[in-house]
């Protein structure tokens, strides 16, 4: 058996792929088309790019012009046309922009009148699509696949790793992470879930054999204004961010779904977040402001 | 419908849903073309048992030897296409039984043939196929030539899938023209020159039951018209047209405890000749280690006879025939099958005995004494560009 | 030729009423000891042993073209 462990950045983080597998040349192949795949997506999806989907679809904004997309992008549209119907708009591609407004770097809140300026352009419902083209209406609009183009990168990296007949892998882009099978022998793989203040302390170990684990938190953009916690995650209908949960954690058979269900609940007030989880059903685990972990995801740290 | 859990949360049932459009999560789709090409060469060795002393008029008991070559390619074209190409060549020597009658002591004896027959055949098939989203369209030709017989066929075939990926429907067409120039020389033939036609059609359903086991079955007509009766046999006469029906199933379970794979098949066989059959198929792939595939299986052949067969042929019947493969009879076979992977190499190894008896039928009638046995030993050797 | 293909689903589907296995969860039918051929030239060389020495064909796919094997 050979045991791989491959590492490389993308998607603006750390990457690692591991995976044990009987053939050497068969355990690379399959890692180098893990890679190409992550690195493809991003290439394709990234807001940096000046030929990415993404920038594309949001030079034509305004212009009146519909851009072509392919079935992949159509998918990802449907998939986040389903999210913003679900977290009752609160998951929107086309709230991005609120970062103009926002400076986590220096840690200031935008002026009253800059938001006022930027809300009209959110609306995932103003967006013209279907499966071949999609428009955005008013110039300044933009899409932003950020949301989710990484938890679809895992899943189809791993996807990758699969049609090569490995067996027991995990891939961890940057904290969200695919297992596929176990490390072999019944050994489920470890994961250690951040400590929200302490870096470098694992606040849950977390067991993982053959299902998706995916991450959403605040751990250093957060800001405080009048003794009030914000958190990085921005809340399209206001403007401003969410004064919600920390930090959350969820399992499920796709990173997709796991991370954007951990991203809805980032974005729900802390209560509200807490009994949705609760009633989703997938394994979870939340940190609430206090520190507190709530969550049906044993802590074992 | 899938059964899910009732308890599902609608929101998580609707980002699952929505989600499995994506390009991401339909990897595990058979419908794409293969991820690289593959060759193989393969030789066989096929000998029949002598006929057995007593059951033959004294002369030459011998019977075939026929060794096969094979080689098949299989190359992916574009994103949507693969096209196969399979060539098998063939050379057999020895004899076939030519006509039953009755011993001095009043058993049915066969007298073989006498000179040894020398033929070659040589086959060719090409398969273009295309694939789409939920499933894949095949077209192929195929043409095999003997010093006396010519067959050209065409056949198409399409699978496709249920949206969920659980339940896969098939169906096939074909179509063969076929010419017999039996070879002239020591014995008469039935025919100098003559021809037949056959069209098939077959429908298949199959699902998946559980991660690890998949179940199908299958429905095949297939109508033959023209020159069936063989050329070469004395007492052989049979009716212009043979309608055919076959019902199929199959089973294949994996045991990830004793890391093997159980292959279970049936079919059952009828026709308006009056032959029906039940075949059973079971195999065994036992994987050791990584890289080594020992397979063991069995198959179990029980036939009935054509109204029209018997050992001692009535020439005032429109139709007659002695010919030991429309009798009742039995077949089992036993055989070990070794595959060993050697990074891109693949080499197999095969070795099967076909034995046969009256006994091992069922079916009513009497036992021909020209049923065959056979060894056969295989050697073939695999590669993977990938 | 219709009715004949909705019986053998239905007989199928009655049998086999399952659980969704989700594609990712093939790993296991994707291997090749469980497809229904797995070595495709091995079961040429069956079939057409079979094919000369029995009487009965079919049900795995529509016939192809015969041969003159005695």
């Amino acid at each position: 058996m050979q045991r791989i462990d491959h590492s490389f950045n993308a998607m603006g983080g750390p990457c690692r792929v591991r995976l044990v597998h009987a053939d050497k040349s068969t355990a690379n192949d399959a890692i180098r088309a893990a890679e190409t795949e992550v690195r493809r997506l991003e290439q394709k999806y990234s807001r940096y790019l000046d030929d990415s989907v993404t920038s594309l679809i949001n030079r034509a904004a305004g212009s009146g012009q519909a851009c072509a997309i392919d079935s992949e992008t159509a998918g990802l549209l449907g998939y986040a046309d389903t999210l913003w119907q679900q977290s009752d708009g609160l998951f929107d591609l086309t709230a991005g922009i609120l970062r103009r407004a926002w400076d986590f770097k220096n840690k200031l809140a935008p002026a009253a009148d800059e938001l006022a300026a930027l809300l009209p352009l959110i609306g995932w419902d103003q967006v013209l699509w279907d499966e071949q083209s999609i428009t955005l209406p008013r110039a300044g609009m933009e899409l932003d696949f950020g949301g989710c183009v990484k938890e679809y990168a895992c899943d189809s990296a791993a996807g990758q790793l699969r049609q090569h007949g490995i067996e027991h892998a995990l891939v961890d882009l940057a904290g969200d992470m695919v297992a596929l099978g176990d490390q072999g022998k019944g050994q489920p793989w470890s994961i250690g879930i951040r400590h929200p203040t302490d870096k470098t302390n694992a606040i849950a170990r977390i067991s993982l054999a053959a299902a998706a684990l995916a991450s959403s938190g605040d751990y250093e953009r957060c800001l405080h204004i009048d003794g009030q916690r914000y958190g990085h995650i921005l809340n399209p209908h206001t403007g401003w961010p969410t004064q919600g949960l920390v930090a959350v954690s969820v399992i499920a058979e796709q990173c997709l779904v796991a991370g954007s269900s951990a991203t809805i609940a980032m974005l729900k007030p802390e209560q509200e977040a807490l009994a949705w989880l609760a009633e989703l059903g997938l394994p979870w685990l939340g940190i609430d402001a206090a520190g507190q972990c709530h969550g049906s995801i044993h802590q074992t740290g | 419908m899938p059964a899910k859990p009732r308890d599902t949360h609608p929101t998580l049932l609707a980002l699952t849903s929505s989600a499995l459009l994506l390009p991401a999560y339909q990897g595990a789709r058979a419908d794409a073309p293969p991820d690289f090409t593959e060759i193989g060469v393969s030789y066989s060795k096929y000998e029949e048992d002598d006929t057995q002393a007593g059951k033959t008029f004294g002369g030459s008991s011998e019977r075939y030897e026929i060794d096969v070559a094979q080689f098949h390619l299989l190359a992916p074209v574009g994103d949507d296409w693969s096209v196969a190409l399979d060539v098998q060549w063939e050379d057999m020597s020895g004899a076939s039984p030519w006509f039953v009658g009755l011993s001095a002591d009043g058993d049915p004896n066969v007298l073989m043939s006498g000179a040894s027959i020398e033929d070659t055949r040589t086959s060719v098939s090409v398969t273009t196929r295309y694939y789409y989203d939920r499933g894949n369209t095949g077209l192929n030709f195929s043409y095999s030539d003997e010093d006396d017989y010519t067959s050209n066929a065409i056949a198409l075939d399409t699978a496709f899938n249920s949206a969920d990926g659980m339940t896969t429907y098939s169906a096939a067409i074909s179509a063969s023209s076929d010419d017999i120039n039996p070879t002239q020389g020591a014995t008469p033939t039935n025919t100098l020159d003559d021809n037949k036609d056959i069209r098939s059609a077959w429908i298949g359903v199959s699902r998946i039951i559980s991660k690890r086991a998949i179940l199908r079955f299958g429905l095949s007509y297939t109508y033959r018209d023209g020159f069936l009766t063989d050329p070469y046999k004395f007492n052989d006469s049979r009716p212009d047209e043979r309608k055919e029906w076959a019902l199929g199933g199959g089973y294949r379970q994996f045991f990830v405890g004793g890391n093997a794979a159980l292959h279970a098949d049936y079919r059952y066989f009828n026709d308006d000749w009056g032959i029906a059959s039940h075949t059973v198929d079971l195999a065994w792939y036992q994987n050791i280690g990584s890289s080594t595939q020992l397979e063991p299986y069995f198959r179990y052949y029980n036939q009935g006879q054509a109204d029209f067969f018997s050992n001692l042929v009535d020439f005032s019947e429109p139709y007659f025939a002695d010919d030991y493969r429309l009798s009742a009879f039995g077949a089992i076979t036993t055989g070990l099958r070794l595959r060993q992977e050697l990074g891109d190499w693949t080499v197999n190894l095969t070795g099967e005995r076909y034995t046969t008896s009256n006994d091992w039928s069922t079916y009513s009638g009497d036992e021909s004494p020209g049923l065959v046995k056979y060894w056969r030993y295989s050697i073939g050797v695999d590669y993977a560009f990938r | 030729m219709k009715a004949l293909a909705s019986l053998l689903v239905l007989a199928c589907l009655a049998g086999c009423e399952t659980a969704q296995v989700q594609p990712w969860e093939r790993g296991t039918l994707a291997r090749n000891e469980m497809q229904w051929q797995p070595d495709v030239m091995e079961a040429q060389i069956r079939d057409h042993i079979h094919y000369s020495k029995e009487a009965s064909t079919g049900s795995a796919g529509a016939a192809g073209g015969g041969c003159g094997c005695n």
